[in-house]
């Protein structure tokens, strides 16, 4: 299951992030997204490491946890998705694409006219499209 | 084959380098033992690896064995096999002969024997006794020797070599350590083949029922052995890494087997010890249980990894180890002692955190590699430090753990240790029970600071109540009983479970309790006095008891025993973790655990290091905008700062706490925050703070075009301000600075404003008063201003809502200005409104065209100054009209118009009084050109003077000159003033010139009075008269006057009309002559004038226009008797030859004529027909030869003349003088000179000749 996915701007401030969890207790996924910016900038700062994935925008598995697994997708214009998911069997490919449609999908927001770059992204529309985007995850509709 | 693996270990423990075989012939060996024994371990040795490179190897140990020795014999040949590695690598065959016979016989079939076997690598040493002075000796040793080497030298290769016992031979050592390497990469070359040739076999046999991993496991690991006493640590690194992959496939794929982990101790990691348990325990039914085995590999692993030096991958591995172990645990969770899987991750954590750190301590590493270390080793603190939790929270511990988002992280989302049953109370723990209900009771969660209701975070994936109820054996499905339990922690109060009633699930769990409670419970309530569900507190003391059988370790154990135990130890896991993310990339892990550092010290009322702490989270948080996680932790910096009693710093999170995004407080508190500030402003500082509040208030100019300003004029600047206090705030100062946009360097100067505003929440209109300001245009500066003893400033621009919680990573400034103060430019005009001179001596309307210029002269004086010769007169109030285009065109309308205009009676028109020299001008008039109307009157006391055509006009524009000084203050405060000194024209009406027309034969004058008019008006002369000088008299009237049926005579602007007078000239007595001179004559005109004010002159203010004949001129003219009356003339007539020669005599002849009648002249004195002359001529320059001085006769009628002629000389060469002709009895003035003689005449010099000398 899908707990939480983030938009954070490239200067590591949130733009977006719905939590998808039934208790009140979206501040833990807060931190959880805003500590995956530490790997996040460890892989952009030493492309050795990420090696053959250098320039991919997927970043693949950030986190490996006991719990719950951290996704990270960096777009070129420095903006990040993150996805936190509780599934502990997840196949790359779906992530892939999952991001691959959200990324569209923060494309549309952001082209919004009405919408300041860089700002929260208020959009109910984006907020609905990625409700969407996550309850379809891993069905393979992607 | 699984019989040897005691047998393997047992070997493989005692064995730990290479062997090699002494076989001592000849009983050599003590004597030699210790020269090899110092060569050992071997240096510099170059092996094979498994791929068949070279490998280097710097030292390798190896050990002398002799054939002899126990351990070499008495093995049986398939286990030499299996357990090869142990065999000797070399065998040195110690001989010694020292005869040749013996040699041949003896020790030669001997060494045949020995060397027989080619499996074995083998070489000989021959030691030489003999003494290098023996000679015989010597030479017997080495004929023997050189036998020794033709026997078992080969083509290919050398297998001999000599030692002389007495002789010291370098060569020697180097040969032995060749020829050993040589024999052991040999015969390691030899072993690792036949390895891989078994293991290959047996791994080609490996989905046969036969296989046995353990046999697989023997050769492996034996291979392994065998590279790992050769130093070739990467290749048994790499056979321990496929040997672990190999069992995880048949772990995996193979039938259900015993996990292992149920022995005492066990809880405790041995992912480092390899030999904390014999493997031989760890085996059953030719496998290994997993839970010892992958430890064991694990074990294998990270020591040769400890050999290469590479801890860092100890540790990388060993993290993934942990987590997938961890995994491999939960699988068999329900076999398990409770929480042996968190005890067990805790200790590996810490065991490998240990190992790795006093491994990497002196490595040389690059940066990117020690962070990466650092990382890890932090990630294992964490890991441990979040399973430590987890059991003290099992234990009761979880009121004393703070709440936050990272312990929720960590916690809520790891679940429950899921054991067979859950551990049940210990029949004698009733007092234990009551201590914990007592902790449970006694810690109502901690209210936040500011009364702050916030939903604590769950540190719980589910209620641990129904969890562990649920988990119990005899309640199989956790449902009506436990809610018994549910609703009376709902009803007990606030313990850490009780704070579900907000969550869903305990909602959840209402409903079902009111479903389920109606009816069929009861029928279960038998079961619950006998076995009825746990309380929390309850719960917590069997965990208690369980952990305290599970756990081995005495000092984890000593760690959960008490709180106090319980927090050193969690405070000694969140630095490791927290100091070891700072020296790595993941800072913000750092700084994050710093935070829970911040709280533990905060609960110690550690307020200072809490204080630290807090404030890295804050700046970490608010750096990056991350404001949900900032608002949680901001309360408790806030908290600390004002235990500390660090008021700026209180203040200042006040403020951000204000500052931060509405939703995320509720309005309530948010007042909280903002009494807070206030009260600390004004009551508790003692000193001002300055505080950047630019989060909180916001400014900006109001929308639309700038505004605009003259240089010089204050104005009124209105600002938004955007005030993010929850209520209305009083300031006690507000100010605003403007900047200049284009020139930095000039002082900004604050803007106060004049009364300290109000601030409601949100939009505020604040107008600033201007103080006058340079040119230029100018952007917001900064709001500054002051709460108290807070001086807040704020440099944020927004568009009048609330700061975007962004805004801080943008500073910049607005470019659009608000103020635009234009250079200095003229604001108003004031000018004369007339363009042609103007009456002297009358009183006339002077008038003032004032032009405000795009600007206001609301309240605008006026200050005239008249200069000198101009007065402004009193009894007549100034008027002041609108002035427009038609006011100038009026020039070419009817004069009865222009009448009317004159007489100001239009409506626009207003009369106003002059005060001391100064005048305000009506508000009317503010906006539009005015005419402003000054009747003045210049004067001038002198009369005009006519002129003639001997004496004409000199124009002198000064003499109507007349000024006046305008000063004129406008603006808002008076604080525009123009200045102008306007110049009037004023002038006479007339000028009059005359002109004598004829001269009569009577000796009457025709005098022509020529009246000009200098003024762009009609004049009406209804008069004139001659007033004569003495001397002249009127010709027949006395009075002077022209016929005066002529007058009216209208006169147009600038034309001109003649009077003629005829006079005579009368006599002169002498007392007129001495008055006369003074004294001209004066025309007197009476007349009247129809001008229009606006274009020049006009009718005096005090005259009526109807009266306009009123007005009188009058002008002096000056007669002159005429001067001259000439009788005669004398004109001196050309000479006969055309040059004068000196010395040549030349006629010189005047001509005389009289001019009148002798008669009327009245020259008494000259003779009637005689006329006296001379010649008067320069002695020097002429001579005369003649008469020089005569009479001639002339006749007395008019019209006689003669001719005198005289003869001169020149004497001299050069222009001269001529000679002149006087006539000593008549007067100069009656003698003309008609035609005139030349001044000079222009004489030769004579021409050359001997006869002509002049003496020198």
């Amino acid at each position: 299951m899908i707990v939480c996915v983030a938009v954070v701007g490239h200067q590591n401030n949130p733009l977006y992030l719905q939590s998808f969890t039934e208790a009140d207790d979206a501040l833990k996924l807060h931190h959880i997204v805003h500590c995956s910016l530490d790997v996040i900038e460890e892989r952009v700062n030493n492309p050795k490491k990420s090696g053959p994935t250098l320039n991919e925008t997927f970043l693949g598995l950030l986190y490996p946890t006991e719990n719950y697994k951290v996704y990270g997708y960096l777009t070129n214009t420095k903006v990040k998705f993150i996805l936190v998911t509780t599934d502990l069997e997840v196949r790359d490919a779906d992530v892939r694409s999952f991001f691959r449609r959200f990324h569209a999908a923060y494309v549309d927001a952001v082209s919004n006219p009405f919408h300041v770059p860089g700002k929260k992204i208020n959009s109910k529309t984006f907020a609905a499209r990625v409700s969407s985007i996550v309850k379809t995850f891993g069905s393979g509709a992607a | 084959m699984a019989s040897y693996l005691a047998q393997f270990q047992t070997i493989k423990s005692s064995c730990d380098r290479l062997v090699i075989a002494v076989e001592d012939v000849s009983d050599l060996w003590p004597g030699v033992k210790d020269g090899f024994e110092e060569r050992l371990p071997l240096k510099k040795a170059l092996l094979n690896n498994k791929t068949r490179n070279s490998v280097y190897i710097e030292s390798l140990p190896a050990e002398f064995i002799l054939t002899t020795d126990s351990r070499l014999r008495s093995r049986f040949p398939q286990e030499q096999s299996v357990f090869w590695f142990r065999e000797p690598y070399a065998i040195v065959v110690l001989v010694t002969c020292e005869d040749l016979d013996e040699f041949k016989t003896i020790l030669k079939p001997r060494l045949k024997l020995i060397v027989q076997n080619d499996e074995r690598e083998w070489f000989i040493v021959f030691v030489s006794k003999a003494h290098p002075n023996n000679d015989p000796a010597t030479k017997m040793a080495k004929r023997i020797y050189s036998k020794l080497e033709v026997d078992f030298n080969s083509r290919k290769r050398e297998r001999c070599c000599r030692l002389d016992l007495h002789g010291s031979d370098a060569n020697f050592w180097e040969d032995l350590d060749f020829k050993l390497i040589e024999c052991i990469r040999n015969t390691l070359d030899r072993r690792v083949q036949f390895y891989e040739e078994e293991i290959r076999k047996l791994t080609e046999q490996r989905f046969m029922p036969v296989w046995s991993f353990c046999n697989f496991f023997i050769l492996k690991e034996s291979l392994a052995f065998m590279f790992e006493i050769a130093h070739l640590h990467e290749d048994a690194l790499r056979e321990y890494d496929e040997l672990e992959l190999c069992y995880l496939e048949t772990v995996n794929t193979s039938k259900q087997r015993d996990f292992g982990g149920l022995e005492r101790g066990d809880d405790q990691a041995a992912l480092l010890n390899p030999g904390s348990k014999p493997l031989t325990h760890a085996v059953q039914d030719d496998s290994f249980r997993e839970f010892e085995f992958r430890q064991y590999l694990f074990a294998y692993q990270s020591k040769l990894l400890f050999n290469l030096h590479r801890p860092v991958e100890v540790a990388a591995r060993g993290y993934s180890f942990i987590i997938s172990f961890s995994k491999t645990l939960a699988l068999y969770e329900n076999l398990l002692p409770f929480c042996f899987r968190e005890v067990w991750v805790v200790t590996a954590c810490l065991a490998l955190i240990n190992s790795t750190s006093s491994q990497f301590g002196g490595s040389n590493v690059t940066a990117d590699v020690h962070k990466e270390f650092y990382r890890l080793l932090g990630d294992l603190y964490s890991l441990s430090r979040v399973k430590f939790m987890r059991l003290a929270y099992l234990i009761g511990y979880g009121v004393e753990m703070e709440r936050s988002p990272v312990n929720s992280a960590s916690l809520s989302m790891l679940p429950w240790p899921k054991p067979a049953v859950w551990p049940i109370v210990p029949p004698d723990a009733s007092a234990d029970v009551l201590a914990k209900e007592k902790i449970i009771l006694q810690s109502n969660h901690r209210v936040k600071h500011f009364n702050i209701e916030r939903k604590p975070l769950p540190l719980e994936p589910s209620l641990l109540l129904r969890e562990a109820n649920r988990r119990r054996a005899s309640l199989s499905v956790g449902n009506t009983s436990e809610l018994f339990d549910t609703r009376q922690s709902l009803t007990d109060g606030p313990g850490s479970e009780g704070n579900s009633q907000f969550s869903p699930t305990g909602k959840v769990y209402a409903s079902l309790m009111s479903r389920t409670f109606s009816g069929p419970a009861n029928s279960e309530s038998p079961s619950l006095s006998l076995d009825r569900p746990m309380r929390l507190s309850e719960i917590h003391v069997a965990a208690e008891h369980a952990l305290k059988r599970t756990i081995s370790d005495p000092d984890l154990l000593k760690s959960l025993s008490s709180v106090a135990d319980f927090e050193r130890k969690y405070m000694e896991l969140t630095k490791g973790a927290a100091d070891n993310y700072h020296q790595s990339w993941w800072k913000r892990h750092g700084v994050v655990l710093d935070g829970e550092i911040g709280a533990l010290c905060f609960k110690h009322g550690n307020y200072d290091l809490a204080a630290k702490s807090y404030e890295k989270v804050c700046a970490l948080y608010s750096g990056e905008g991350w404001q949900a996680l900032l608002a949680e932790v901001l309360p408790n910096l806030a908290e600390c700062q004002k235990i500390l009693n660090d008021q700026a710093g209180y203040l200042s999170s006040c403020v951000r706490l204000l500052s931060l995004d509405n939703c995320l407080f509720s309005t309530r508190e948010r007042q909280d925050f903002q009494a807070e500030v206030f009260r600390l402003a004004h009551c508790e500082m003692k000193h001002p703070v300055p505080l950047d509040v630019s989060s909180l208030i916001t400014f900006s100019g109001n929308p639309g075009p700038p505004l605009e300003l003259c240089d010089g004029d204050p104005g009124t600047l209105s600002v938004t301000v955007w005030s993010g206090f929850p209520d209305d705030i009083a300031l006690d100062s507000l100010s605003l600075t403007l900047m200049a946009t284009y020139s930095t360097d000039e002082g900004i100067k604050a803007i106060k404003c004049s009364d300290p505003p109000v601030l409601k929440p949100g939009r505020n209109l604040i107008t600033l008063g201007l103080p006058p300001q340079k040119p230029g245009s100018y952007v917001l500066g900064v709001l500054t201003g002051q709460i108290g003893q807070l001086r807040f400033r704020s440099h944020i621009f927004s568009k009048g809502g609330p700061p975007d919680s962004y805004d801080f990573m943008s500073y910049e400034k607005p470019t659009r200005p608000v103020l635009k103060v234009h250079k200095p430019r003229p604001l108003v005009d004031i000018a004369a409104a007339i363009s042609s001179a103007l009456l002297i001596n009358e009183i006339q309307w002077v008038g003032l065209i004032v032009k405000p210029l795009n600007y206001s002269l609301n309240g605008a004086i006026l200050h005239i100054d008249t200069g000198p010769g101009l007065m402004i007169e009193g009894s007549h109030m100034i008027e002041i009209e609108q002035y427009t285009k038609e006011t100038e065109n009026l020039v070419d309308c009817s004069n009865l118009k222009n009448m009317k205009k004159d007489a100001c009676s239009s409506e626009g028109c207003e009369k106003l009084l002059l005060k001391d020299g100064s005048l305000a001008l009506p508000v009317w008039a503010s906006d539009i050109g005015s005419i402003l109307w000054l009747p003045v009157r210049a004067i001038d006391n002198s009369l005009a003077r006519g002129t003639s055509t001997v004496k004409p006009l000199r124009h002198s524009v000064v003499d109507g000159m007349r000024m006046i000084a305008l000063k004129l203050k406008f603006g808002v405060y008076g604080n525009q003033v123009f200045e102008r000194t306007i110049a009037v024209h004023f002038t006479e009406p007339f000028h009059v010139s005359t002109r004598v027309a004829d001269k009569c034969n009577d000796g009457s004058l025709l005098l022509q009075v020529t009246i000009h008019s200098q003024v762009k008006a009609s004049l009406r002369l209804c008069d004139a008269w001659l007033d004569l000088q003495p001397g002249f008299v009127h010709a027949g009237k006395v009075d002077g006057r022209p016929t005066s049926s002529y007058f009216p005579v209208v006169v147009s602007p600038s034309s001109r009309a003649a009077i003629l007078f005829i006079v005579h000239l009368g006599n002169v007595s002498i007392a007129d002559k001495n008055d006369g001179l003074q004294t001209g004559s004066i025309l007197n005109i009476k007349y009247g004038i129809m001008g229009d004010r606006t274009v020049g002159a006009h009718v005096p203010v005090n005259v009526k226009a109807e009266d306009s004949r009123e007005l009188l001129f009058k002008s002096i003219l000056s007669l002159q008797r005429p001067a001259l009356d000439p009788c005669l003339a004398v004109g001196f007539l050309p000479f006969t030859s055309d040059c004068l020669k000196v010395g040549q005599l030349v006629d010189v002849r005047w001509r005389l004529e009289r001019l009148k009648d002798l008669e009327e002249t009245h020259l008494s004195s000259i003779s009637k027909d005689e006329l006296l002359y001379e010649v008067d001529a320069n002695p020097e320059n002429w001579m005369i030869a003649g008469r020089k001085r005569g009479h001639v006769s002339l006749e007395a009628t008019r019209g006689s003349r003669i001719m005198i002629t005289v003869t001169c000389l020149p004497l001299v060469s050069g222009y001269v003088r001529p000679p002149q002709l006087e006539l000593p009895g008549v007067g100069e003035s009656n003698i003309s000179s008609n035609p005139a003689g030349p001044h000079l005449v222009c004489v030769l010099p004579s021409t050359l000749s001997s006869s002509f000398c002049v003496p020198a």
